[in-house]
């Protein structure tokens, strides 16, 4: 059974179907699965509705791409090299995709609710603000909310019935039909092993109907089992396991490269407008393949971005890191 | 030579930075954000406060990054904490009422210190789409205080924010959207709220009964007047306690020299 869940990038993507719900391992420039995501654009999915538990570049891209209809989530950005997303905003503005924006905490325990089957979560996060404003559940509006994948509310007002706490907010279990992760290693079974910060990476893929796992390296199964305290996903969550190495370029990888800022910063200045996004996807994603997309980066570009193996980054030369 | 920095040593993000890091006090818990206030969390933690125990969103718990990280999810984060693992450990210590205090930004602020992240004009009709929350409702909501660094314009200082992202002292109650105090909306979870927002023209604490924004002090050169002016509110100015304190040649070392010499968040002034 060593291959059987071996696919391809090509195959990878067409698991995610036009319409398909999908998110992601990592958080915001910290391993994203980049490679899945040019190849998502390149065969121009359509209609995704991307329920991330905070955004980053890779919203950005397929956002910019025209693969998105709906944005479920918190925050998007590049970080400290790009203030905002700038293809969400203008998207937003001419209401060509749908936002719907819970707070960060409402994200993540949303999906911990999906990843332990149950229906909703509880919290007293983010009373009183306008992420409660009833006027405000786009969903709602769009006349999405079927009660199936899409729950019926956006929220819901509880007062504590067990030691009156006072009032509670109830958030629907995120419910997606695929997750991609990104990781530094996945054995041959399917069993992952993230190091460094696992983010919300337990609960995507957990959450997720059908999971994927992209790895720096794949790896004997019986290497991973010699130490399964230090694993972070079981086998038999994980559906299907490719090897592709700088496989989160641009975003970092903890252990074996950091984040890509003059790549992002790049991407950040041309999103202003459609058809900067266009040229960039143009120079860098369409007639590509992952290696040719490595190829044109270079190696001592990713030389230079390659983790210091015993302080897993990689020490900085210049202003704005690397 | 005095311990204070002369006005041309220092820039106005080091005068921010050095009353950020003023704000915290030894062995507290700090949720901090991406930004000046990392610069500033990690100033406190080099001078008064070196048992401060620093929790990164992304899931890094009294974390002791021994370079600046560029952002929450950075691998510098987690060399030498006590855990590194996720966020249903960052946001699960948060909601359980363990963090003192959390450093947070925005983009707009009003008289009740309710912040907003997520849009400029109508929510439904966008001049401008900003980032969104991200973790910001959630520190204020679960801290037991909060400060804002933020640029001071007088388009930001506004009477009422274009969205509610971050709650302040006075909130709105749904369905109708009436404001009530906090302490009213968050039951057992009232822990706080904003404690101080500090621009670039001075520092601003709240009344917590009144809920209202008043002047604290104003930074070197900046008059209470002034200040008033750059709010588009009535800002209270009757009890302004004077100056901001001026950066230390020491402050200015350990951020220029140890903790930020790429001018990553805080550019150099020249004359120093």
């Amino acid at each position: 059974m060593s291959d059987s869940k071996r696919i391809s990038l090509q195959q990878a993507a067409e698991v995610i179907k036009h319409g398909s719900s999908l998110t992601f391992s990592g958080f915001t420039i910290w391993r994203r699965p980049f490679a899945l995501v040019y190849e998502l654009i390149r065969q121009q999915r359509r209609g995704l509705h991307l329920i991330e538990v905070n955004g980053g570049p890779q919203t950005e891209f397929l956002v910019g791409a025209g693969c998105v209809d709906i944005w479920e989530s918190c925050w998007v950005g590049h970080e400290l090299y790009g203030k905002y997303g700038a293809n969400v905003s203008r998207k937003v503005g001419n209401k060509e995709i749908i936002v719907e924006d819970y707070s960060h905490a409402e994200m993540l325990f949303r999906f911990a609710a999906a990843a332990q089957g149950a229906a909703y979560a509880v919290t007293q996060t983010s009373l009183g603000t306008d992420i409660h404003n009833p006027d405000y559940d786009m969903l709602g509006k769009a006349g999405k909310r079927d009660g199936k994948r899409i729950a019926k509310h956006k929220y819901v007002f509880a007062e504590d019935p067990f030691f009156d706490a006072g009032a509670q907010v109830m958030v629907p279990a995120a419910k997606v039909d695929v997750s991609v992760l990104c990781v530094q290693q996945v054995g041959e079974e399917g069993t992952v092993r993230v190091n460094g910060q696992y983010y919300s990476d337990p609960e995507v893929a957990r959450a997720a109907d059908i999971t994927i796992a992209i790895a720096e390296e794949i790896v004997p199964e019986e290497y991973l089992r010699r130490n399964a305290d230090q694993n972070t996903i079981p086998s038999f969550e994980v559906d299907y396991i490719l090897e592709c190495p700088f496989g989160a370029h641009p975003t970092g990888m903890f252990g074996r490269y950091d984040v890509d800022g003059y790549f992002l910063k790049d991407f950040y200045g041309m999103t202003r407008t459609q058809e900067g996004f266009d040229d960039f996807a143009k120079e860098w994603i369409f007639g590509h393949d992952h290696m040719s997309y490595l190829e044109k980066l270079g190696w001592p570009r990713m030389l230079k971005m390659k983790a210091n193996s015993a302080m897993n980054y990689s020490p900085r030369d210049k202003k704005g890191g690397n | 030579m005095s311990k204070y920095a002369q006005p041309e040593e220092y820039g106005l993000a080091d005068l921010l930075c050095c009353a950020a890091s003023r704000e915290v006090a030894d062995h507290e818990i700090v949720f901090v954000g991406t930004g000046l206030p990392m610069v500033a969390i990690m100033l406190a933690q080099k001078t008064h406060a070196p048992s401060l125990k620093l929790i990164f969103e992304a899931g890094t718990l009294d974390g002791r990054p021994p370079e600046l990280p560029t952002s929450v999810g950075d691998a510098r984060c987690e060399m030498g904490a006590s855990r590194s693992s996720g966020l249903s450990d960052a946001f699960g210590v948060a909601q359980r009422g363990l963090v003192d205090l959390g450093f947070l930004g925005g983009a707009e602020v009003d008289l009740f210190g309710n912040v907003n992240t997520t849009c400029i004009g109508d929510y439904l009709n966008p001049e401008l789409r900003l980032t969104g929350s991200g973790g910001n409702p959630d520190i204020n909501s679960f801290a037991g205080r909060t400060v804002f660094i933020m640029v001071h314009e007088k388009r930001r200082f506004v009477e009422n924010v274009s969205y509610i992202t971050s709650p302040g002292w006075r909130v709105k109650k749904w369905p109708g959207g009436a404001f009530v105090h906090r302490r009213e909306l968050y039951g057992s979870a009232f822990r706080g709220g904003p404690s101080a927002v500090i621009s670039t023209a001075g520092v601003f604490r709240f009344d917590e009964e009144s809920g209202r924004m008043y002047l604290d002090t104003c930074h070197p050169g900046k008059s209470p007047a002034e200040i008033r002016d750059l709010c588009q509110f009535d800002l209270d100015i009757s009890r302004v306690a004077g100056e901001t304190a001026v950066p230390t040649r020491e402050e200015l070392r350990i951020i220029h020299d140890v903790l930020d010499p790429d001018e990553i968040f805080i550019p150099k002034v020249k004359s120093r």
